[in-house]
C-alpha cells in the first residue's frame, strides 16, 4: 500500500508540474495567459453559431440554433485539437525522458487535460454569456451534460492514445491524419440529432461512439423533447479495447524513442 | 549498485541498422567513481542514456539498486525555451523539493545572476554546464551520471564542481564520460573502455587509460 500511495504521489506531482510547464510554454505569462486555452474553441463555436443563425434562422431541429451549434462544435473542436496536439508529442517532449518518473503517457494525459479544461471552460462561458441574452437554454439536467462529456472525452483520449504512437512510427500516417480528421465531422453527431435522421442513417451513425456522448450532452442541455438516442455500454465496448491497443503501442514506441 | 546485463542498442542508419552497443556488461558499486573511456562515437553517451533510463535498450537490462541522476550534459534535463528559474522550478516540482531551497542552491552554485531570468537556449555552453550541474546537485542522488560536461567550465566552476562532487559528495558513485585523461586519472577509481560495442572493465584506472590511449 505504501508504494502505491507513493506512486500516486509522484504521479500527481509530475502531472501538476507538466501542466504548469505546458501552460507557461504555450501561453506565456503575458496578458490573459492561460485563459487563451478557452479562446479558440469559444470563437469557433460563436462564429459558427452566429453564421448559422444568419443563414438558417433562429431555430434548428426545434432548439435555439446558436446553442445547438455551440453544443456540437465545442466537443468537435476538442477532438480535433487533442488529436492534433497528440501527434509527434513524444518526440517533441523527448527531453522529459531524462527524468524517469515522467512517462510518455503523462505527456499525452497532460496535453489532453489542458485541452479538456479549456473546452469545458469555453462551454461554460458561452453558456453563461448566451444565457444572459436568452440564446442558451437553462440545462435540463447538468448531470447528463457531464456524463455525456465524460463519454465523449473518453473516446477522444482513446483515439489520441492510438494516434500518438502511430504518428511516431509512420510519416505517412502523420501526414494524412489532419485530413482524415475531417471525416470525423459527420460522425461526431454535432450537426443533427439522431432522432432527426432517417432510420437507416440513424442506425449507421450510432456505430460512431462519440455520437452517444453527444446525444447525452444534448439531452442534458435541451431535455427530452429532442428524443435522444444513446447507449451506455456500446461506446465503452469500443473505447476500452481501443485504449488497450493504444497503451500497447505507447509501450512499443517508448522502446524505440531516440532522445537527443 | 548498478548492473548492466548484456545491453544491446542500435539505431536506424538510412536503410540499415547501426548497432552501437553489442552486449555491454558492467557493474558499478555504491561509492565507486568509474571513468567511461572511448573514442568519439564509441557509444559513451548511448551507454549513459541506457543507464539513466532516458532510452531503453533493444535487449538486455539495467538493474538499479541505487538512485541515479539523469545524464548531466549540455542538453537534456532542462528545456531550452524556459528560463533558468523556470527549469529550476520544474525540477523542484517533479522531484518533490521546495522551490525556495532549489532556487537558493542554483543561484549560489551557478553565479549566473540575472541570466537565470533568460531562456536557457540563449546560454553559452559554460553557462549551460553550470545550470545542468546545479539542477542535479540540488537533488541528492546515490550515483551521478556525467557526460563530458565537467570540463567545459572556467576555473572557478571546476573548483566548485570539485568541492561539491568530490568533497561534500565524496561517498557517492559516479560514472564520468570524458576525454581528459588528467582529470580522469585524478578522480576515478576504475575505468571502463568502450570499443567496438563492448565494454572492458579495468580495476586500475591507469590500465584503462593505457588501453584507451592504445586504441
Amino acid at each position: 500500500m505504501a508504494s502505491l500511495a507513493n506512486g500516486w504521489d509522484i504521479q500527481t506531482r509530475v502531472i501538476g508540474a507538466l501542466m504548469l510547464r505546458e501552460l507557461t510554454t504555450r501561453f506565456g505569462r503575458e496578458n490573459i495567459g492561460f485563459l487563451w486555452i478557452m479562446v479558440e474553441p469559444m470563437l469557433f463555436a460563436l462564429l459558427v453559431g452566429f453564421l448559422w443563425r444568419f443563414m438558417k434562422g433562429p431555430l434548428e431541429f426545434g432548439v435555439d440554433i446558436v446553442a445547438f451549434a455551440a453544443s456540437g462544435y465545442i466537443p468537435l473542436v476538442l477532438f480535433r485539437s487533442v488529436i492534433t496536439r497528440s501527434m509527434m508529442s513524444f518526440t517533441a517532449n523527448g527531453g522529459f525522458m531524462y527524468h524517469r518518473q515522467i512517462k510518455v503517457l503523462d505527456i499525452l494525459l497532460v496535453r489532453f487535460l489542458i485541452e479538456l479544461i479549456g473546452h469545458m471552460m469555453a462551454y461554460l462561458v458561452i453558456g453563461l454569456m448566451l444565457g444572459v441574452f436568452g440564446l442558451f437554454p437553462q440545462p435540463y439536467d447538468i448531470g447528463f451534460i457531464l456524463l455525456g462529456g465524460a463519454y465523449y472525452a473518453l473516446f477522444v483520449f482513446a483515439v489520441a492514445l492510438v494516434v500518438a504512437p502511430l504518428s511516431e512510427m509512420s510519416e505517412v500516417l502523420e501526414k494524412i491524419t489532419p485530413v482524415s480528421l475531417y471525416i470525423m465531422i459527420p460522425f461526431s453527431g454535432a450537426f443533427a440529432f439522431v432522432s432527426a435522421l432517417s432510420p437507416a442513417a440513424a442506425n449507421v451513425i450510432l456505430y460512431s461512439p462519440p455520437v452517444h456522448g453527444m446525444e447525452m450532452m444534448r439531452y442534458g442541455l435541451f431535455g427530452p423533447s429532442i428524443d435522444p438516442q444513446f447507449d451506455y455500454v456500446y461506446p465503452l465496448a469500443v473505447c476500452l479495447p481501443l485504449m488497450v491497443v493504444g497503451l500497447l503501442l505507447c509501450r512499443l514506441i517508448r522502446r524505440r524513442l531516440v532522445i537527443e | 549498485m548498478i548492473i548492466c546485463e548484456n545491453l544491446h542498442k542500435g539505431y536506424r542508419a538510412g536503410h540499415g541498422w547501426n548497432e552501437v552497443l553489442k552486449g555491454v556488461n558492467l557493474t558499478v558499486n555504491k561509492g565507486e567513481r568509474v571513468a567511461l573511456l572511448g573514442r568519439n562515437g564509441a557509444g559513451k553517451s548511448t551507454l549513459i542514456k541506457q543507464i539513466g533510463g532516458v532510452e531503453l535498450p533493444d535487449s538486455g537490462r539495467v538493474i538499479r539498486k541505487m538512485t541515479n541522476s539523469w545524464p548531466i550534459g549540455f542538453n537534456g534535463g532542462f528545456q531550452g525555451s524556459l528560463t533558468g528559474y523556470d527549469n529550476a522550478r520544474f525540477i523542484a516540482r517533479i522531484y518533490g523539493r521546495t522551490y525556495a531551497e532549489m532556487r537558493e542552491f542554483v543561484e549560489d552554485f551557478t553565479e549566473l545572476g540575472s541570466s537565470l531570468k533568460m531562456p536557457v537556449k540563449t546560454y553559452s555552453s559554460g553557462m549551460r554546464a553550470r545550470l545542468a550541474f546545479a539542477l542535479s546537485l540540488a537533488i541528492e542522488f546515490d550515483c551521478y551520471l556525467i557526460d563530458e560536461v565537467i570540463l567545459v567550465g572556467d576555473q572557478n566552476f571546476q573548483r566548485k564542481c570539485h568541492a561539491e562532487l568530490f568533497g561534500r559528495r565524496g561517498d557517492r558513485a559516479m560514472i564520468i564520460a570524458s576525454h581528459d585523461m588528467n582529470t580522469i586519472a585524478d578522480m576515478c577509481d576504475r575505468g571502463i573502455v568502450l570499443h567496438n560495442g563492448t565494454a572492458t572493465t579495468f580495476d586500475n584506472i591507469a590500465d584503462a587509460v593505457a588501453e584507451y590511449e592504445g586504441l
